[in-house]
């Protein structure tokens, strides 16, 4: 049994007993306040917040079920203990169908108000954290992302545990899916919240200068160089270093970068001497890095040192009614940007949005609405206001991977270029296509390759071409299916 | 010997609280029971049934709180409507049980 100390509101009109109960509650250390009528009790109950409140059930204005009933609808959330002279069964159960968690018939001693309070006040700090771990698992919103499916509450989870630590994160996921938002997630729930969040995207920062983008560089260091000027390294001190597209960076910077996370200290370009920067690096690319690794242009050394924790944001498609949620959400947002009046879709439209594959992801998604509340105004958003790629027929789940722009643009796909067959065999004639749900398809892909594993994750996703965190992803998903 | 008191319950209480707390809650009891048997006088002399009822129902909680058991079972009585003693007999009885219930209690509380 737990040993409880807590807010305890009494209303209670009788003086003798209500001086009884307060001396009693003195004793086992609670704090309490005392309220001698129905009104004055709510009221204190709404401005004090106590963690229970022993209702007598006769008071001068209202019933103590009156009470009760009122504090609900004003949203309490304390333990109601009903204190009655009546014991009979059909007492307490009228108290329980009430909303009462215990009663304690009077005259009560010390014993039996510490248990009944000990109970009433455990059962509610149980009941409080049951509500936050739910709340914790169907989070619709979290820092920046929107979207409470399982595989993103995954992420969340995920984000939340890596945070408080010092661990290098390395964020992977098609373009599109949040990449940043993770990292920026990443950063406002750590120790370092308070210190700068500086993002510098490899792929948009010519080769030359990238190493003076991040480590900075003196006066006369180069041609152009007419000023010191420090470089995300130094900007991100004390804060979070978030390095996008990491897997275009040259070799030989990733050489130096290297050097900056075994010792911390970097030089600028033209410094003499080396400089020291307490920074947090998360990381992120769209390719799949170990391949970059195995293709030689991704350092092995530094994969390691960066892929610490990995984070794999899954692609919209795979992300259920999001993609609506997401969608409302752009609309909610763009029109009272653009001073537009839509409040939501039609059926078709709804419909058309969740059917088509968004190969570019939110960021796709998020051009699309933002076309649709720019070029029309209306309430409703019919499915003949949205981008003609969506109305297409091409609806295939696409292959996961980096699309270029112009497919991000325009939702349709180029063949993926096929393996290379070193000897010819005259061509078979096809089998008739299986058609079979994607998600089918994909499971028992997986389960094939961990059965001929003989259940080693990562070797099964080698094989697979995936990251190991793929496979722990899905079948968490299927365990919570 | 105590006779006014239900031992379990105020002996109970004198044992659970510092005596200074015990002897301050007979003081707040004997203030409830001078309030309140007034009331009931009054209540009787104007015939206010609803009123009298009400008296009589805070005296009975205030009375079980402290072990006054008897004083208890008299102030249940004068809260039924449908009990047969008139107030005129009722009362008395009520004030004299009133009286041995303080006089039992402080006699604990010195104990």
């Amino acid at each position: 049994m737990s040993d409880q100390r807590g807010r305890i509101l009494l209303v209670e009109d009788t003086p003798t007993q209500a001086e009884i109960t307060r001396a009693l509650l003195d004793e086992l250390g609670h704090a309490v306040r005392h309220a001698e009528t129905g009104a004055h009790g709510l009221a204190m109950a709404l401005e004090w917040l106590p963690d229970a409140i022993l209702v007598d059930l006769q008071l001068p204005d209202f019933s103590g079920f009156e009470l009760m009933r009122r504090l609900r609808a004003e949203g309490s959330e304390a333990a109601c203990i009903v204190i009655t002279a009546n014991g009979s069964v059909n007492a307490a159960v009228e108290a329980m169908r009430q909303g009462a968690m215990d009663f304690i018939v009077k005259p009560y001693g010390k014993a039996r108000l510490k248990v009944t309070l000990d109970n009433a006040l455990e059962k509610r700090a149980l009941k409080a954290e049951l509500s936050a771990v739910k709340q914790r698992l169907n989070r619709g919103r979290f820092f920046g992302f929107v979207g409470s499916a399982p595989v993103m509450q995954a992420v969340y989870r995920t984000i939340e545990a890596v945070a408080p630590s010092r661990a290098n994160v390395f964020v992977t996921g098609e373009s599109g899916t949040g990449k940043e938002l993770a990292a920026d997630a990443i950063h406002k729930s750590s120790p370092r919240a308070k210190g700068p969040f500086v993002a510098l995207n490899c792929a948009a920062i010519p080769r030359d200068l990238l190493e003076s983008e991040i480590f900075g560089h003196v006066k006369g260091a180069f041609t152009g160089a007419t000023d010191n000027r420090p470089g995300a390294a130094r900007q991100a001190q004390g804060g979070t270093l978030f390095l996008d597209e990491i897997g275009e960076m040259p070799v030989e910077m990733q050489v130096k970068l290297l050097r900056f996370l075994q010792t911390g200290s970097f030089q600028p370009v033209g410094a003499s001497r080396p400089e020291r920067a307490d920074v947090r690096i998360v990381s992120a690319t769209n390719r799949d890095p170990l391949v970059e690794v195995e293709a030689g242009r991704f350092r092995e050394d530094l994969y390691y040192r960066l892929y610490v924790v990995p984070i794999e944001l899954p692609p919209l498609r795979e992300r259920g009614e999001d993609v609506l949620m997401i969608a409302r959400h752009f609309l909610a947002q763009f029109s009272r940007e653009e001073g537009r009046h839509f409040r939501g879709f039609s059926r078709e439209a709804e419909a058309s949005i969740r059917g088509y594959s968004w190969p570019g992801n939110v960021r796709q998604l998020q051009n699309a609405m933002r076309n649709v509340v720019v070029l029309h105004e209306a309430e409703t958003v019919e499915a003949t206001m949205l981008p003609a790629m969506l109305l297409r027929a091409d609806r295939r789940p696409p292959v996961p991977g980096r699309l270029p722009d112009q497919e991000l643009a325009t939702g349709l796909r180029a063949p993926p270029p096929g393996p290379s067959v070193p000897d010819y065999r005259p061509p078979e004639p096809p089998p008739a296509p299986i058609i079979e749900a994607l998600a089918a398809v994909e499971k028992r892909a997986i389960l094939a390759a961990l059965e001929h594993t003989q259940q080693d994750v990562p070797r099964a996703a080698a094989l697979l071409e995936v990251n190991p965190s793929t496979i722990y992803r899905k079948l968490a998903a299927w365990r919570e299916g | 010997m105590v006779t006014a008191l239900d031992p379990e319950i105020a002996g109970q209480l004198a044992e659970d609280l510092p005596p200074a707390v015990f002897r301050r809650i007979i003081a707040t009891f004997e203030t409830d029971l001078s309030r309140l048997t007034a009331e009931l006088q009054a209540c009787a002399v104007t015939a206010n049934t609803d009123g009298y009822q009400r008296a009589a129902h805070s005296l009975a909680g205030a009375a079980a709180a402290v072990g006054a058991v008897r004083l208890a079972s008299e102030a249940r009585l004068a809260m039924d409507p449908l009990q047969p003693e008139a107030p005129a007999t009722l009362l008395p009885r009520l004030s004299a049980e009133s009286r041995l219930a303080i006089a039992e209690l402080h006699s604990l509380a010195q104990a």
